[in-house]
């Protein structure tokens, strides 16, 4: 991709998000995320959007330092205040349908740094409902997408020179999201078919647990008689297909959160609101993590985790295997968009109530958290247990079984 | 700008332009690239008590993407809810900041004039009933970019044309007084004499001649004259434009005659227009030329049946700060405090206090200024009787 100019490698990524991640169709108000400094990807995908015949993009951009000038001199009643016309514009995107594109990337810890803890983490703006109802609800066709940029290279490769860090953040993007093909998109549909055909095999056994074991991992995650695996993309209720995730390279559902037993150990570095944790060791009983361990940063995970019940107990077990580029990469990007897709992984907090069905549903765990962590590799084993205590194995070497 | 500058331009913005008050919301509206004025503008906002300010950034390089590849139902368009926020605006009586500077040409260069001057979004519309209504109390003030920096200083370095343009922005801001609120409190008190005077006469009409200009402007008898300080239906007092050097008022949209020429070039969202001569009948401009970007202001101009007619006309001395810099900043909110001017399209309704002769003032979706006079141009008020009062010589108030 290095021969491409910098814009055309922008199009390209941009191309990919607005026409296979999220979908954008005719006529479609598209509402466009990003940093104050994703604006040359903004303004690309921006521009795609309007090819794609959408009627109006809106731009919504966020800039940590406004948000530091409200903790530093705002009033008590400005930390965490929502606008009436916040609102406002979530009910027009549920009511008027419209596409979503969100893009991710590291942004500069040091914008926030010295402010007061406390009113920093007061600073959630109140959860906005009508956001929730318009994706839960499948009214929105939306996307999340990688931006690359000059911080978040810093953060990924600190030991490089700017410039050459940015260039290999670039082309590990590239890689991720198979731009490097010469179709990304039918790259893409065949993972992802790939990904579908294997995840309705996993649920055609009904397992009743997943077993996972290797170096310092013995442990089993029970799964709720309903638990579906989901892979791939997601449609709306009009039938609109989109991919909420690009890339994503997981089979993920949600399991008991009462039945999870034994040791993990993570296998990946894990960015917890900014503080990395290393040598990450998890112990659950009956659902329960009830022992947090790390070389570094337990005590971040431990604060997390005992902010409710659910803080504690799981809400999502993903299946991810050794095709995963992101995992071959080795790479860690300190951005759950990408680092998820690694290797399987499991979420500590809130579970997914779409991955379920019937009375299960008032099963799945529920927290205001959700904190992904990887324990799969080439060497951790993955085997289903049936509820006739029949063992199949799903992952060897970090290849499908099934 | 160094950071000094950019606080006193914000704390300006906010304590005397704005005038923002404790608990108000504050929304701040920024083009990209003008992020280090918009969070200087928050922190004083915060500062000064707001409640919470809502920063909104725009980019004219996603308008060009618009203009360029949107599909025709594109064009105009915005999202009702933007228009529901501007209502919301008005009932909770936000106050409002913009910050104003020439957009990078390239945002705009080649479109296609018809497009661009169709893409009027009804936000706007929205926007002026808040100020019509006086809900709001707002600022908009000037924006030193680079971008805006290279169009008014071509020939030097950018970033010595930056400086340069900074320090002009400083000056006609005042900020260079050891009290700049102080200064401009004697510049408003001058200027609310002059418009004092100026009802008082009662004129009928304003007449503009002079370096081919024979205008005859007709005034509202219920229309007052008025300077850029302003209170919102609420009473708090504020300074839409900083900077700002005009005594204006609202004229009667049926009785305007005559040729004017343009005296400085007109930038119309990053369309020069210039050479502009416009020629009035009963009221209606029936004839707009230029030596370029005529057609740009002739599809503004057709927008509605208002967008023909005047609905403002403003008077400016020579002892404004920036007709003394001779520069073209090729922005309205400064340029036209450089000279006389008239606005095509809507009206200051507030300006006529009788109720039944409100419906009088023009009427549109559009308000664009353009420049109409310099030291060369002689301004006279006409009474009743046809006689002559002389307002302006050489660029001196003679009332």
């Amino acid at each position: 991709m290095a021969d491409l100019t910098i814009d055309e490698r922008r199009r390209r990524l941009a191309r990919l998000l607005v026409g296979f991640g999220a979908n954008v169709q005719p006529g479609q108000t598209v509402m466009v995320g990003g940093d104050i400094n994703d604006r040359e990807l903004v303004r690309a995908v921006a521009n795609e959007c309007y090819l794609a015949g959408a009627r109006f993009v809106e731009l919504n951009y966020f800039d940590l330092h406004i948000k530091r000038a409200r903790i530093e001199f705002g009033g008590d009643e400005s930390i965490g205040y929502a606008t009436t016309w916040s609102y406002e514009q979530a009910r027009a995107a549920a009511a008027e349908k419209w596409a979503i594109i969100s893009l991710s990337g590291g942004t500069d810890p040091s914008i926030l740094a010295g402010l007061d803890p406390d009113r920093l983490g007061r600073d959630n703006s109140p959860v906005n409902t009508e956001w929730l109802k318009a994706v839960s609800e499948q009214l929105v066709n939306w996307t999340v997408g990688p931006s690359p940029s000059p911080v978040w290279a810093g953060v990924v490769h600190p030991d490089m020179e700017p410039d050459a860090a940015l260039e290999l953040l670039w082309a590990e993007v590239e890689r991720v999201c198979r731009l490097d093909e010469q179709d990304p998109v039918a790259s893409w549909e065949q993972r992802m078919g790939d990904m579908v055909a294997t995840a309705g095999r996993i649920n055609d056994h009904r397992f009743d647990t997943l077993h996972f074991q290797g170096p310092g991992t013995d442990l089993e995650v029970g799964l709720l008689p309903s638990s579906r695996f989901i892979s791939g993309g997601s449609e709306t209720a009009d039938g609109i297909p989109h991919r909420p995730n690009v890339p994503s390279e997981e089979a993920f559902t949600t399991p008991d959160p009462t039945r999870v037993n034994g040791e993990v150990r993570a296998t990946r570095p894990l960015d917890v609101g900014g503080t990395v944790l290393t040598g990450l060791r998890v112990r659950f009983e009956d659902g329960r993590a009830v022992a947090i361990d790390a070389d570094q940063g337990a005590e971040v995970l431990r604060a997390r985790t005992a902010i409710d019940d659910g803080g504690v107990r799981l809400g999502e077990v993903a299946l991810v295997d050794g095709e995963s580029r992101i995992g071959q990469l080795g790479t860690v990007f300190y951005e759950t968009l990408l680092d998820e897709n690694a290797a399987c992984h499991i979420a500590l907090g809130q579970g997914f109530d779409y991955c379920v069905s019937g009375d299960d549903v008032g099963r799945i765990n529920a927290s205001q958290i959700h904190i992904d962590f990887m324990i799969g590799d080439d060497d951790v084993d993955v085997t289903g247990i049936t509820g006739s205590g029949d063992r199949v194995p799903v992952l060897r070497g970090g290849a499908w079984q099934l | 700008m160094d950071d000094l500058l950019t606080e006193r331009l914000a704390e300006l913005a906010v304590g005397f332009g704005a005038n923002v008050q404790a608990d108000q919301i504050v929304m701040v509206t920024a083009e990209l690239g003008r992020e280090s004025l918009a969070r200087a503008v928050a922190a004083a906002a915060y500062r000064a008590g707001a409640r919470y300010v809502d920063v909104t950034y725009s980019d004219a390089f996603v308008r060009r993407a618009k203009i360029e590849n949107a599909g025709d139902d594109a064009i105009g368009y915005a999202p009702p809810w933007h228009v529901e926020r501007m209502k919301q605006m008005g009932e909770q009586r936000v106050a409002v900041i913009s910050l104003e500077a020439a957009i990078d040409p390239a945002a705009t260069d080649g479109l296609d004039p018809i497009r661009l001057g169709a893409d009027q979004s009804p936000v706007r519309q929205a926007y002026l009933r808040l100020v019509m209504e006086r809900l709001i109390n707002w600022c908009i003030i000037a924006c030193p970019t680079p971008e805006w920096a290279a169009r008014v200083h071509p020939d030097l370095p950018v970033d010595q044309a930056f400086e340069l343009l900074s320090q002009e922005i400083a000056r006609v801001c005042r900020l260079d007084e050891d009290d700049p609120v102080a200064a401009w409190q004697t510049r408003f008190d001058r200027l609310t004499e002059i418009s004092e005077r100026l009802g008082e006469h009662r004129f009928q009409a304003i007449h503009f001649s002079g370096d081919g200009t024979d205008l005859t402007v007709g005034l509202l008898p219920s229309a007052e004259w008025a300077c850029a300080t302003f209170t919102t239906a609420d009473g708090i007092s504020h300074h839409p434009n900083l900077p700002t050097e005009e005594v204006f008022t609202t004229p009667d949209p049926r009785r305007t005659d005559g040729v004017v020429r343009s005296t400085k070039p007109l930038n119309i969202e990053g369309t020069l227009v210039t050479g502009l001569t416009v020629r009035f009948e009963g009221g209606r401009a029936v004839a707009i030329d230029a030596d370029g970007g005529a057609d740009v202001l002739r599809g503004r101009a057709s927008r509605d049946d208002g967008a023909s007619r005047l609905g403002e006309l403003a008077l400016v001395d020579g002892e404004g700060r920036i007709g003394a810099l001779d520069t073209v900043f090729y922005s309205t909110l400064i340029d036209e405090n450089a000279a006389s001017h008239i606005a095509l399209g809507s009206g200051l309704g507030y300006l006529v206090k009788d109720e039944g002769s409100k419906q009088q003032v023009n009427s549109s979706s559009i308000h664009i200024d353009f420049m109409i006079g310099s030291p060369e141009i002689d301004v006279d008020g006409v009474h009743d009787d046809g006689t002559r009062v002389p307002v302006l010589r050489g660029g001196e108030w003679q009332i």
